[in-house]
């Protein structure tokens, strides 16, 4: 396996980056941003794994012989982001509703009002 | 396997066309007969097989535990449809047909990549469920359940890099058969690729979404989610370990759910909240019965936890809407005699009072543990009893006076009864009087020892957002000291 060593670790940082805006800012629309850079790094890190030093795309119509990147996690990676993509418009849609009933963003607060609504 | 591969089609199209059409419940029921037919004709063979071409094809494989799970889903999903609580809108059921779907197509796979679209799809489709109703709590709880998953399912996309960079395969098949070596950047994979599915399987640290999305979404919901999509989980820790053959992680984890588990159910005043912790100690038996290597029995636990934990969820629904409270105290002489029947025999087969399901799953885990676990699984019986005694108290007071509206709810506890008696008459080893009057003794002095602990006060952490994220974090890396010290 020749993969891409730099990406691979881009990759990593970019995910330690979005959990550490998950953990550290308060305001719900910082931590579903932080989320999806954490997703985006663990794409990022998949994708460098396909690379190889003067490989072609793996794609038809390529001159025959030359190696080629591997396909396998670029087609995962495909698969990946739909989901990531569905989950962040889903995660937004809810962040909308909550904002419009409660009218803060605050994840503290936001956690609060659930167990106030609960505790009847 | 065409015939599988044809039913989960038949759930997929029917569930999707359920949104398209004001009689999703009717395709529902379509769903399932075609499931049904699909099951009768996979089932018998224990078919393997691959679907897709050459190299690329996802394995599939019809055993034991996969075949266990789509009768339970299959029946849940007529329970579902039969039992009337209120008018829900025709869009959850084309959701609930969908979550059928993808459970019946989660328990076949044997791809670490497939399973992970698996697991992605059956939380999206939950989360959408938890949120139905619309209320801000709910909405939270679910928007929680999606932060704490995902984070979970970045590190097993990670572990996904890690072990095809390592082995450069995916297939659990093709793992198992060539026992590679265990490499760091391997150990390192594993290990994410547990978190992942700890963290989507309702393990204590790695998934304390569950108290919450399950304690405060819909009842029905929570009925599935506890019964089925937690498993899911499971069965991919349960996979991926057998794969590598490192059972011992799981019966770590099981140990520490187990215990933290019932420790949280001793000061929970939230009904629902509270059967939410017991489905995280319950895991615990079935994660060491996979990680003791005895498959009949996790598959067994898994299936009447499944059971009695719908019927107690379904049955906490009628006494929140008969009592107007989510709280426990508040249940007290204002709840019908039949749904206080119906929380006391799932309070009774949680416990594993023979003949009832629990009995007979926890006696085929403990007739394969070492002396060790044996004593761990009295002490985990004793708790489960201790706790639940709460449930216990509420059939001694007032209400509303005996009788059967719920007839749905009733063919469950049928079920809770009949596969515990069933299991009973074709395990004798776990019939004997000795170890039935054990397990009556063990319920007895739990149920003892509940009195003095409801007059305990406790301040337990309340695992908010960050908090429960921490515990995921820190969680991970004791996995992956775990995997780096161990062997």
């Amino acid at each position: 396996m020749t993969a891409s060593l730099s990406a691979a670790t881009l990759g990593i940082v970019l995910v330690a980056l979005g959990f550490g805006a998950l953990l550290l800012r308060r305001s719900l629309i910082w931590k579903l941003l932080g989320l999806n850079v954490a997703s985006g790094g663990a794409i990022l890190f998949l994708v460098a794994l396909s690379h190889r030093p003067g490989a072609r795309p793996p794609l038809m119509g390529y001159p025959e012989g030359v190696p080629s990147a591997d396909p396998l996690p670029q087609a995962l990676v495909l698969t990946a982001i739909v989901i990531h993509f569905a989950t962040l418009a889903l995660s937004l849609a809810y962040a909308i509703s909550l904002t419009e009933r409660l009218h803060t963003q605050e994840t503290g607060r936001l956690e609060e009002a659930a167990e106030e609504e609960m505790e009847r | 396997m065409t015939a599988a591969v044809a039913g989960i089609a038949g759930y997929f199209v029917l569930g999707i066309l359920g949104f398209l059409v004001p009689w999703a419940r009717a395709l529902s029921a379509g769903a399932l007969l075609v499931g049904t037919v699909a099951y009768a004709l996979w089932f018998p063979g224990f078919p393997t097989g691959y679907l897709g071409l050459g190299d690329w094809a996802i394995p599939w494989r019809g055993d034991i535990l996969a075949a266990s799970f789509w009768g339970l889903s299959l029946f849940l999903h007529l329970i579902l449809l039969v039992h009337q609580e209120g008018g829900r809108p025709q869009h959850y059921y084309a959701l609930v047909t969908l979550l059928f779907g993808t459970v019946l197509s989660t328990v076949l796979s044997q791809d670490i990549f497939n399973l992970y679209v698996s697991l992605e799809l059956t939380s999206l489709i939950a989360f959408l469920l938890v949120g139905i109703e619309g209320k801000p709590a709910q909405v939270w709880a679910s928007l929680k359940y999606l932060i704490l998953t995902s984070c979970g399912m970045i590190f097993y996309l990670l572990g996904v890099g890690f072990v095809y960079a390592e082995t450069e395969t995916l297939s659990l098949v093709r793992l198992s058969s060539s026992a590679p070596a265990m490499a760091p950047g391997l150990r390192l994979g594993i290990a994410l690729l547990l978190t992942g599915a700890a963290a989507k399987g309702g393990v204590f640290f790695y998934a304390l979404w569950l108290p919450v999305a399950h304690g405060y979404a819909p009842a029905p919901v929570s009925a599935l989610l506890s019964s089925l999509v937690v498993k899911m989980g499971i069965v991919a820790l349960a996979r991926i370990s057998a794969a590598f053959g490192i059972g011992e992680v799981l019966v770590a984890l099981g140990l520490v759910t187990g215990f933290l588990g019932i420790l949280h159910m001793f000061w929970e005043k939230k009904l629902k909240v509270f059967l939410a912790y017991s489905t995280m100690s319950q895991l615990g038996y079935v994660l060491l019965g996979f990680g003791l290597g005895a498959w009949e029995g996790a598959v067994a636990y898994a299936v009447a936890h499944g059971l009695f934990k719908a019927l107690l969820f379904l049955a906490a629904g009628e006494a929140e809407r008969e009592a107007k409270s989510h709280l426990i105290p508040r249940h007290v002489g204002r709840i019908s005699g039949e749904t206080r029947a119906l929380l006391g025999l799932g309070a009774l087969a949680i416990m594993g009072v023979p003949p009832l399901a629990g009995y007979a799953a926890k006696g085929l885990i403990t007739a394969v543990a070492p002396p060790w676990v044996k004593g761990v699984l009295i002490a985990l019986s004793l708790g489960t009893a201790a706790s639940f005694a709460r449930l216990l108290v509420l059939p001694l007071g007032e209400g509303p006076k005996f009788e059967i509206r719920h007839p749905a709810l009733w063919v469950l506890v049928a079920a809770v009864a009949g596969t515990g008696i069933w299991g009973l008459v074709s395990f004798p080893g776990i019939a004997l009087p000795r170890a039935l009057l054990t397990a009556l003794l063990v319920s007895a002095a739990g149920i003892t020892m509940g009195w003095p602990f409801s007059r305990l006060s406790a301040r337990l952490p309340r695992w908010h957002l960050e908090e429960a994220l921490l515990a995921l974090l820190f969680a991970s890396l004791a996995l992956l000291l775990f995997q780096f010290l161990s062997g």
